[in-house]
């Protein structure tokens, strides 16, 4: 079956796709979803890629040796 | 506590420990960074260095209209990006294909297998995860990293890229979508060797 979609709705999508992560469902899109199970995928899918990556790349401390050689080429003090 | 202005301030007139401060206060936050936009602890260790480095040769530059950890972002950014432009004049050019949501109008979607997250622990898949980032152009790199990993609204990223907010919004939406064809793709290569 041949999915269409009116410039519309995919620009909705496309809206939806680059708001905040945590972003509530843009109406018109929500109600998409409800009747389009690919759409709902799709959406869920980048969800869940972010996700992954909000996951992954967890925040590093600065390696002892890392901070000791910019307070030195700093000229600073790391007390 | 002391404010931040007033270590800035106490910083400018050459206080050592106010910039010792300075340093310690945001050095995570940019490592970090680095790092994400480097993809290597050693590039990331130079996009450090530097960062301080400009910042305390141009504190006085700084107007205090935004916070400094932006001004220190915008600074990162543009070193990191410049790294990898030079990095890459050698090499091939690499466009990023303009997602045209084909997955949709295709017959290929299928549901993405549940609890992914345990798959995490899964060097193949960790592997996949980060070739992807590096595959994507250092643009849309720029963009998912200060957005989606550094938690930056879209009026603070568009600050630190000197972009507009509408742009960041557009190059979010195909960093993600990228990122998600890679993945995407290795999981249907996972799953037919199931
Ligand atoms: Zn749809």
């Amino acid at each position: 079956m041949k999915h269409q979609h009116d410039e519309k709705i995919m620009n909705k999508i496309a809206e939806q796709l680059g708001a905040d992560f945590n972003a509530e469902v843009i109406a018109e899109v929500a109600e998409h979803m409800r009747e389009c199970p690919d759409c709902k995928i799709y959406v869920d899918s980048v969800k869940q890629t972010i996700k992954l990556y909000r996951v992954t790349e967890s925040e590093f401390s600065v390696p002892e040796d890392v901070s000791d050689r910019l307070f030195k080429v700093l000229k600073l003090d790391n007390r | 506590m002391i404010k931040e202005a007033e270590i800035i301030r106490m910083a400018l007139n050459g206080d050592q420990s106010a910039q010792t401060e300075l340093v310690k206060t945001h050095s995570t936050r940019i490592y970090n960074l680095g790092l994400r936009i480097m993809r290597n602890e050693e590039d990331a260790e130079d996009v450090l260095q530097e960062t301080f480095i400009t910042m305390l040769n141009k504190l006085q530059q700084f107007s205090g209209k935004s916070s400094l950890y932006t001004w220190l972002y915008r600074i990162a950014t543009n070193i990191a990006l410049q790294k990898l432009r030079e990095k890459k004049r050698l090499e091939a050019k690499i466009s990023i294909h303009e997602p045209d949501f084909e997955a949709l109008r295709g017959s290929q979607l299928r549901e993405w297998p549940e609890h992914l997250e345990e798959k995490i622990n899964d060097e193949q898949f960790r592997n996949c995860l980060s070739v992807a980032m590096e595959d994507l152009p250092e643009n849309y790199r720029a963009v998912f990293v200060l957005r989606d990993l550094e938690n930056l609204s879209t009026k603070e990223a568009a600050g630190v890229l000197e972009i507009s907010e509408a742009n960041v919004k557009v190059r979010l939406m195909r960093a993600r979508l990228f990122l998600r064809d890679k993945l995407a793709h290795h999981l249907k290569c996972v799953g037919e060797t199931r």
